[in-house]
This record gives structure tokens, sequence and C-alpha cells, in this order.
């Protein structure tokens, strides 16, 4: 599923209760005449600000890699996704 | 008198340091054996970290000797769990970052470090940010310091608790939907949040991306606005933030209300589920506000029954993003030995994320969904203009908008959690001020049944300076002094 969390047994009825009376209170937005409505995905003017592309200071390979469940050779770890040929 | 430190302001603690009647040390300490006192009933706090206060200390109590101390010198602060501090776990509450130390110092919380603020510890909050009585949180939930009974208000329940306290001076929290407002009315303190862009976000665990502010808590509106204005200001680390000097949210912020407008919505004062004791405490506000020389008029903001609705596409959707990077790779829990990778991310979310960050997951990433994006997404975006301009239109008509914070007093523990939108509603007065942008402030302004009421007051945006006007006003002519909580 696209939300990438697993569910356990009696959870996707539990979730479609809560999330159907959710969607019922949402399906109120479908009462409103939007059509000459600009949407807003940035409230307010700020206008872009670039940086010069130079390099930085970042992080050590060992400061990327403290917090890793598992590493192996400097990489995270992670199971293959790929089979063996 | 020990317990006496833990009472003072901003301004009163910082004169007694200058004085040199004590020090940042004795500051610290006071706080601490509050803390020990009464954490164990409250619980505000997820950890402590006295390797930081130590060192802060000792370096607050070095500088004020030298005589050049900077404004937070020694001032014990509480910093909510979504913002990062270098080499301090950190964990939005959440099991699924147990153990995370970031690399990195967020923005705000470096800055009130330069100011010489004292970092006592870290604080609960509903997990990722999400939820209104910070019963949410992955660890335990908070109680309320006037009754311990009750919630505190979230997400921001353990900051808003530990000034209510007396557990520290001041502390950060972060608003999304009203994560700082609501606890701040419902601990009976001072919280307040900026214009979006105001502060930087940099190394705050994001929420919601085109809503997320962060903010402070205080026990006046004085040590609300100082703190602020320490931490605002253009942040290379942030593209949002903004060049507006930080400073300028202190602008005539002491001048009163005399002959400002202040603009009552009357579709936030007849808000349902408004109880009467919170609608008097309202009344009673606004009519120390006009002997005070404001006039009071009614404004309507004719889309807020549409909010709630729209806010509830916007903030999932964007958490779902936002949340998409808790995969179990690069840092906190991790199913290291599933058999593949999809299994992996599955098992580490199903583990890590407590059933409120679930439901919002997998609301977002349905409303963004292909097929769905145009019915929801664009719609609740669109909606977010109109509601918008419902504000720009009343601010034609008023300096600032005031309404009650929440429409009830603190609640019961467990009173709303299995209906989940009984308890998106605690922010229908708040989450306006958060698709708009717009700054706002809550003060207390006396009680219900012996529980705080807080009053808000928004401001157009950039108008810092004028909701700290109002609030100071109020604050200064009500009496009503923010106290703090006896608990035990």
């Amino acid at each position: 599923m696209l939300a990438r969390i697993g569910l356990e047994p009696g959870d996707e009825e539990f979730y479609a209760g809560q999330l159907s009376g959710i969607l019922e209170h949402i399906d109120r937005l479908q009462q409103l005449d939007t059509e000459d409505i600009p949407p807003t995905a940035q409230v307010v003017e700020i206008a872009s600000r670039l940086r010069e592309d130079e390099s930085r200071p970042s992080l050590t390979q060992e400061e990327a890699l403290a917090n890793a469940p598992a590493a192996v050779n400097g990489s995270f770890r992670v199971p293959s996704i790929q089979e063996e040929t | 008198m020990t317990d006496d430190l833990t009472q003072l302001t901003i301004k009163e603690a910082s004169r007694l340091l200058r004085l040199g009647s004590i020090s940042a040390a004795d500051l610290v300490t006071a706080h601490v054996q509050r803390i020990e006192r009464l954490d164990q009933h409250v619980k505000a706090f997820l950890r402590f970290t006295p390797e930081v206060w130590e060192k802060q200390a000792d370096e607050a109590d070095r500088r004020l000797r030298q005589g050049d101390a900077p404004p937070l010198c020694g001032i014990p602060l509480a910093v909510k769990d979504v913002l990062c501090v270098r080499g301090v776990e950190t964990t939005a509450g959440s099991q699924i970052l147990k153990g995370f130390r970031p690399p990195y110092t967020a923005t705000a919380v470096a800055r009130l470090f330069e100011a010489g603020a004292v970092m006592l510890g870290v604080t609960n909050c509903d997990e990722f940010a999400m939820g209104s009585s910070t019963e949410n949180s992955g660890y335990f939930p908070t109680r309320n310091p006037w009754d311990l009974e009750r919630v505190p208000g979230g997400s921001s329940g353990g900051s808003a608790a530990a000034v209510a306290a007396g557990e520290a001076m001041i502390a950060l929290g972060s608003d999304t939907g009203g994560s700082i407002r609501q606890p701040a009315a419902l601990c009976g303190v001072v919280g307040m949040k900026p214009t979006y862009g105001r502060v930087s976000r940099y190394g705050l665990i994001a929420f919601a991306s085109s809503l997320d502010q962060i903010g402070p808590f205080a026990r006046s509106v004085d040590d609300a606005a100082i703190t602020l204005s320490l931490m605002s200001g253009l942040d290379p680390l942030d593209a949002t933030s903004s060049d507006r000097a930080g400073m300028e949210v202190l602008n005539n912020f002491g001048a009163g209300v005399k002959g400002m407008r202040l603009g009552v919505p009357r579709e936030y004062y007849d808000v349902k589920g408004i109880e009467p004791g919170v609608k008097s405490a309202i009344d009673a506000a606004l009519a120390v506000l006009r002997t005070q020389g404001a006039e009071v008029v009614e404004v309507s903001l004719p889309h807020t029954d549409y909010g709630l609705a729209a806010y509830y596409i916007i903030a999932p959707a964007e958490c779902s993003s936002n949340l998409a990077r808790f995969d179990g790779v690069r840092y906190g829990m991790s199913e290291v030995d599933a058999p593949n990778i999809t299994e992996q991310y599955l098992e580490t979310r199903r583990k890590g994320f407590g059933s409120e960050v679930r439901r919002r997951v997998m609301l977002g990433t349905y409303a963004l969904s292909s097929g769905y994006y145009d019915a929801y997404y664009l719609k609740a975006q669109k909606v977010r203009t109109l509601i918008k301009r419902d504000f720009d239109e009343a601010f034609k008509q008023c300096d600032a908008i005031v309404s009650a914070t929440s429409p009830t007093v603190a609640f019961p523990i467990g009173s709303k959690t299995q209906n989940p939108l009984s308890m998106y509603l605690c922010d229908v007065l708040t989450l306006g001020g958060n698709l708009a942008g717009l700054p706002g402030i809550s003060v207390p302004c006396g009680t219900s049944h012996g529980l705080p009421v807080g009053l808000q007051v928004l401001g157009p945006q950039w108008g810092e300076n004028v909701v700290l006007r109002v609030a100071r006003s109020y604050e200064e002519a009500s009496g009503v002094k923010t106290q703090v909580a006896d608990v035990v």
C-alpha cells in the first residue's frame, strides 16, 4: 500500500471506520465553488533565494552514519533489492 | 527561597542575576529541585540534559561576572522534542526516532543558546506534533498542572505544562494548527505562534512544512516578546525564513490599545461547542480592552466552517510526504533483518508509528494519490486561498482579531481519544491562523470552573508587534497575572 505502513489484523476495519468519518467531514469542501480561485501553496510572499554554488562543510561520513540502524563498510545496510544471479 | 526563583519572569530574574543577588547556577538549581519534586506528577519532560545545563550555567555565570551578559543569560529553557539539539536525544515524541541524536542544532534553539539561555531538558509532545492533548506521545501522556486528571493540550503540552508548573521559565514549541496557542490556553501561560517565515524552521522535525512555525511559551507577554525577537530573522538554512529584523516584533508594543480597532469574528465568538464559562471570560476580556480605549467591532470570517476540512487535507498530505523519510534506513527504529526492503519499510513503520500518525499518513497518502489529487489536495489549497482572503478582508476593518483560543478548558484525559474528529475540533479557532500564515498569541484571561481560559489575538502577517501590543495591554490592565500552578 502507498503509505508503506504495515497493518495488524483488525487494523483495516478500525482505520477504515475512522477515516470515513473524517472524509465525510472533509466532503463539505465540495459545496464551495472554487473554479476561479487560485490554490495557495505558500502563504507568505517570500522571494526565492539562491545561494552561490560552492562547496561548504557538511557532515562527515562518520557523523552521517552515527544514527544508522545498520552500517557496513561506511554505508547504510539494507536488505538486497535484487536476486543473486 | 529556591521555589520563589521558579516564579520569576525573565525581567525579574535578569535583574537579580545582574545585581549579583543570585547566580545562574542558583536559578538552574531552583528549577531542577522543583522538577525533582513535581515532574513525577506532571510528566512535562521526556528527558533531562544535565550535561548541557551545567556547562551553560557555568558560562552564564562567567559572563555575568565579566559584565557582558547577553539578554537571556542564565534563563532556564525547555525545548519541545521536535527541535534538534546536537548530541541530545530528539525523538518527536515517537518510538520510531528512539535513540536519535541529531548531528546539528535547530537555528531557533542555537539563537537562544547564543542569547545565554540554559537548557534543562526535552519536553513531551504528541507524536510528530500531531494532536491536541499530548496523549498521542509515544512515551506517556503529560498532565495539566492545574488538574492532574486533565490534559495540558497539545501538541506542545510538555512545554506548556513545564512553564505552568514553574519547571522552566520559558519553553519552545511548534504550532502547525494551534499546537502552541491551545496548550498555552489550557495551561494558563502565554504562547505565541509567529508569522510563517518569521522563525527559521531549520532543525525542526517537519510535520506540515507550509504551516509549521516555532514559537515561545512564557509567563508574561514581555518574556514571550523578547524570546521571540531573539530567535527570529533570516537563516540561510531555511529558504522560507524572512529577512525582516527580529527586533521589529518589539516595535511600539508597549503603546497600549487606545484608538485601536479590535475585530471579533462572529463565527469564532459563537463557534459550535464553546463553553459558557469560556465565553464569559472572553466577554470580560473585551470589556477590559474597551476600557483601555480600544474599539471592538464585529467582523466576519465566512469560510470558518471549511477551515478544519481544508486543514485535514493539507496537513496530512504534507505529513505523509515529510514522514516518508522514516524508513528504517538512516536513523531510528528499524527492522534491519526483514527479508526485503518493502517488508523493512512496512514493519519499521508499523512498529514505530502510533495510531494518530498512521491515520494521518494514510489520509495524506490518499489525498495525494493519483485520481484524488484534484478533488482533495488542490481543492483544499483553493479553500486555503478563500480563508486567507477572509482574513485580508477582516484586517481592512480592524487592527487585530480577538477570540477565545480554545472553545473549551482542559478536558479529562481519555475523553477525546476514541473520536479523532472531536480532538481535531480543539483547533478550530487556531488553525485559520496557520492556513493564513498569521501571527497569534494566547494570553491567560481568567478561569472557567477553576481552569485557565486563553484569549487569542491574531494579527496581519508580520504584525507580531500589533498582536503583542494588544496582549500586553490586556495583561497589564486586567491584572490577570500568569501564575505558577501549585500542582501538589
